[in-house]
């Protein structure tokens, strides 16, 4: 790993450090209903919400009343957006006269989006019209990811809360987490975008003669404002086909490290408004330090193997070495302008997250490059993960790292002065359980099929890989694409379909769950038996418990994948 | 055709939050 790459991650971390105090503290507040700066604009435009849908915000609900107002609010967007999808064809903002899609590509992007997943079986600029894009995808961007901080707060309140059997309401979270944190953010962002080169206009594309004379299309539309919650939301779902490949979305150096930051930046604060609403900080930075460690190995991980890159090609005379006119490394299927480093890092942050934008390809990464992408998604999305999503996940692996430390020590877990028993384990295992068997359980029908084996694009190893990541990504509701795969049929759109919807709510539900199990609970005070959860040893033990879980799970299977292809490629058997 | 394959999402999509329901009632029992 060179120096360069050494300083570039050094930065991105201490900026996520700087900005996670601040996000944290105004998370609290807005969520605790304190003043903020932006309550004089706000306050009445949410009133206004409560009115016009006849919300009574101030209601507290059960954890079960909870769930099922996020689940009929999910079925609810997810059948318009489908519905949206397959009349575009009718409806205005649609220059190109794009059709309607079809139904089982519609279904596979509708799920997608409502579980805030974002894969793309489509080209957005040849498949999706300017109103579907807004009105029904950035729709989703911005409620999908409210959504998931609701759950997290409401999952932090059972956590914290003493002898009390609700957890708040739905419709307040989901509307202050939209109206106070992602859209000034967004609007924001969207303008620094602007001024970076992102377009942001409902124009016809534009045809342009190239310097070899050629005609060639150049896709326009509302960009910038879609690209801003792409990232901040931990979406992904690109404007265009490309995602931050593309000059349009991602055209510059520094558009491409706020983009790094912003897809971190909500999750990392949240561990502060966890710590906040504790009362005691440090077990947010408890939770922060074991997500930046986890993430730190991985980027190292990746960016070592892709500096490093193909060996074969080395034996053939070909210079991979670093220099002042070359990234070196392996650099197929990334930009240029990124290089190896910037390509390996974002890869990393946005599989650590459940946000799965790209800026290279990961098909085309070395298989132990290409091995960290999908072991971070396969620790369950916990590296600052989606947002809420993320936090939520690592508590439930908080709560299984405390029961195994009273396993050891002969003593009953506790975790934040609640007692941690076997109803809160039966549903932490509902929640570890339903992850890898979504996962393998549709990669092996895949192998197993013809109509999966189909979209496998590389014979061996590579191809199991394309599966394997593509299942994963599904479950893990991360929607990056391994790239190879032909993913667009109706055995891919169904079957990924069906592995992102329990991916998203089959995990959501045992965690506010728990959250329910633990609220009503009393909070004992800290004795001498009291294992720290605000301390290193938790923090190792937690790091531990992640990467068993994870590890021991998926490891049989990317033997068969990107181990396995690793040796090959450097017995010199594949290329 | 495709009125059928309509028919079979919002059909699939209904079942599976159904099946959501019904597991947040799980839940509460276990």
């Amino acid at each position: 790993v060179t120096a360069n790459a050494i300083a570039q991650v050094a930065i991105y971390m201490a900026v996520v450090v700087a900005i996670t105090v601040p996000l944290g503290i105004y998370m609290e507040r807005v969520f605790t209903a304190k003043p903020t700066f932006l309550d004089p604009a706000l306050l009445p435009v949410e009133r206004a919400i409560y009115r016009f849908c006849g919300i009574a915000s101030e209601t507290e609900m059960s954890w079960g009343g909870y769930a099922i107002a996020m689940l009929l609010f999910s079925l609810t967007g997810m059948l318009l957006l489908y519905l949206l999808e397959r009349l575009q064809w009718y409806l205005p903002f649609n220059p190109q006269g794009l059709p309607g899609v079809p139904p089982s590509l519609a279904f596979n992007t509708a799920a997608s989006f409502t579980t805030n997943t974002n894969w793309q079986a489509y080209g957005g600029e040849t498949t999706m019209s300017y109103l579907t894009q807004m009105a029904g995808l950035a729709y989703h961007n911005f409620v999908s990811a409210a959504a998931g901080i609701a759950m997290a707060i409401t999952i932090i309140r059972g956590f914290v809360r003493r002898s009390v059997k609700t957890l708040g309401n739905f419709w307040f979270d989901l509307v202050r987490a939209t109206l106070w944190i992602l859209l000034p953010a967004c609007l924001i962002f969207s303008m620094v975008l602007i001024w970076q080169g992102v377009p942001d206009n409902l124009s016809p594309y534009t045809q342009d003669t190239t310097l070899e004379g050629a005609t060639q299309v150049i896709a326009q539309g509302p960009v910038a404002s879609q690209e801003a919650i792409k990232e901040l939301g931990t979406n992904g779902g690109g404007f265009f086909n490309s995602n931050s490949t593309h000059p349009y979305e991602n055209p510059t150096p520094l558009s491409n490290l706020l983009e790094m930051l912003s897809i971190f930046a909500i999750g990392a604060g949240l561990t502060y408004t966890f710590g906040l609403m504790a009362g005691d900080v440090r077990q947010g930075w408890a939770l922060f330090a074991v997500m930046a460690l986890l993430f730190l190995t991985g980027a190292f991980t990746a960016i070592h193997f892709e500096q490093r890159g193909n060996p074969n090609l080395a034996q053939l005379g070909i210079n991979l070495a670093p220099s002042a006119t070359q990234s070196g490394g392996n650099m197929e299927g990334k930009e240029t302008r990124f290089g190896n480093t910037d390509s390996a890092l974002w890869a990393t942050i946005t599989t650590d997250t459940s946000c799965g934008a790209v800026n290279a390809m990961h098909d085309s990464f070395t298989p132990l490059g290409g091995l960290v992408p999908m072991v971070d998604m396969q620790l369950g999305e916990v590296i600052f993960g989606g947002v809420g999503s993320g936090l939520y996940g690592m508590l439930v692996m908080a709560v299984l790292s405390v029961f195994i430390a009273g396993l050891m020590v002969g003593r009953t877990p506790e975790y934040l002065g609640k007692k941690i028993e076997s109803r809160e384990m039966k549903l932490a295992m509902l929640y570890v359980l339903i992850f890898p068997a979504l996962i393998l359980g549709f990669a092996a029908l895949a192998v197993a099929l013809p109509a999966g084996l189909a979209g496998i694009t590389n014979p061996g190893p590579h191809g199991f890989s394309q599966i394997l990541y593509a299942y994963t990504e599904g479950a893990a509701n991360n929607g990056s694409a391994f790239g190879g795969l032909n993913a667009n049929s109706n055995f891919y759109n169904w079957t990924l379909a069906l592995d992102m919807l329990p991916g998203r709510f089959m995990m959501a539900i045992p965690a506010l769950a728990m959250a329910g199990s633990l609220g009503p609970k009393k909070s004992i005070p800290p004795s001498a038996g009291t294992f720290p959860t605000n301390g290193a040893l938790f923090v190792g033990l937690l790091i531990g418990v992640i990467l068993i879980v994870g590890a021991l799970t998926f490891f049989p299977a990317l033997a068969l994948g990107p181990i396995v292809e690793h040796f090959l490629m450097t017995g010199g058997i594949l290329s | 055709m495709s009125v059928m394959l309509d028919l079979l999402v919002v059909v699939t999509t209904a079942a599976f939050f159904l099946t959501s329901i019904a597991y947040v009632a799980g839940c509460t029992r276990l």
